[in-house]
């Protein structure tokens, strides 16, 4: 059924090939998540692996022999992006800090009287980036989106986005003198 | 939940590309392979010619035994690595040909073992030995660059085993394009010091294959 729907994609059939993706994201959020618990990694990175995994079968889909079963190649192109995520996920993890409720709002309490001030003043800087540079800031760091979602957003690479933020950020620390923008860096 | 909307927006973003392809990679693995082997080896050969020459008494030799010798037994392999090459570019096949490099062990044994030329093993000459694995390695690089292109546009899973199944094709094409300019003829040189050099460029394949075929 899902060959099917692959042999249909080559014919340019849109509406069944995003069936098939949908269909397949749902399968794939079931198992990440069970998978990622399994390596002891919690389940907030599932979505990003999701999307990860259509990607890459995405872009593969061409490799996919038309006359041999569907779901082996599959199977093994998902275990390929998740082996590959966990080792990245495990990597990076060392420096992500977990932090308490009480710990964040010790934290955010001392500041809270300039909050606005604040606000203000990080616009004002964000205002003084070139524009490309605001796009991506704006979409990284105010909205929360992901890099991928971004570099798709702004029609750009992953990698353009990274160096895209990096170089905005630099700007901002020399601005505002080290202080507020650090915290975004963890983000990538 | 934000995330799962930007999902919904991906697949059909994903969507809207059913169709188009890449004509390259509307080609069979297979197909793919064989020209990619083809170009490569006419790469290789001409750079034989222009870096090393090929033997003065070529009409000569090529009507004889030794040169048949190194050319079956380097084409045994080209055909050993089309296989294994072929098999790693597909994830869903993760059985390799393990009687792919059957007839190529073979000669190697054949020829090594029924030598009885008494030609030297290290060759006619005191750089035989480094000039023969070092043009090798040199005309297999290229090689090697071609045929990661070709596995890159498919689907590698196993990163170092396609790794060293190209480095293993790619020694070999450049091996059977080297037989134009060698001038040892004995077999047991041929059979040890061919394969030093092919068993060098699958370790190089395997070194590179897991960064060179990331995806």
């Amino acid at each position: 059924m899902w060959s099917e729907a692959m042999r249909a994609e080559r014919q340019g059939d849109v509406a069944a090939y995003e069936r098939l993706l949908k269909e397949l994201a749902d399968l794939l959020r079931r198992m990440i998540k069970h998978r990622l618990a399994q390596h002891g990694l919690g389940a907030g990175d599932t979505e990003d692996l999701v999307q990860e995994v259509l990607i890459g079968l995405h872009t593969k889909r061409h490799a996919w022999d038309a006359s041999r079963p569907f779901l082996p190649w599959m199977y093994a192109i998902v275990r390929y992006k998740f082996v590959d995520a966990v080792r990245r996920l495990k990597r990076e993890s060392r420096y992500r800090i977990d932090i308490t409720i009480d710990e964040w709002s010790e934290l955010l309490e001392a500041p809270a009287e300039d909050a606005d001030r604040r606000m203000l003043e990080i616009d004002r800087h964000l205002s003084d980036l070139p524009q490309g540079q605001q796009d991506v800031v704006h979409a990284l760091a105010i909205e929360g989106a992901s890099v991928r979602a971004t570099a798709r957003k702004l029609g750009t690479s992953e990698g353009a986005v990274r160096v895209t933020f990096h170089r905005a950020l630099q700007r901002l620390m020399a601005r505002a003198e080290l202080g507020q923008a650090v915290t975004l860096r963890g983000k990538i | 939940m934000m995330r799962s909307i930007e999902t919904k927006n991906l697949i059909q973003d994903l969507a809207r590309q059913a169709g188009s392809q890449h004509y390259l990679n509307a080609i069979s693995l297979d197909w793919l392979l064989l020209v990619a082997i083809g170009f490569s080896l006419a790469i290789a050969a001409a750079m034989v010619f222009v870096l090393i020459g090929v033997r003065p008494d070529f009409g000569i030799m090529v009507q004889r035994a030794p040169f048949h010798y190194k050319i079956a037994l380097t084409l045994s392999m080209v055909c050993a690595g089309f296989f294994f090459a072929q098999r790693a570019g597909q994830p869903d096949r993760t059985k390799l040909p393990l009687i792919a490099p059957l007839p190529a062990l073979l000669l190697l044994a054949l020829g090594a073992s029924t030598d009885t030329s008494g030609l030297p093993i290290t060759g006619n000459s005191g750089i035989s030995v480094p000039a023969c694995v070092g043009a090798i390695l040199v005309v297999s690089l290229p090689v090697l660059a071609v045929i990661l292109g070709v596995l890159r546009s498919r689907a590698p899973t196993r990163l170092v085993v396609a790794g060293a199944a190209a480095g293993l094709l790619s020694g070999a094409v450049g091996a059977t394009a080297y037989t134009l300019a060698c001038k040892n003829d004995g077999a047991l040189f041929v059979a040890v010091w061919y394969s030093a050099a092919i068993l060098l460029m699958i370790g190089l394949g395997a070194a590179i294959g897991r960064r060179a075929l990331a995806w």
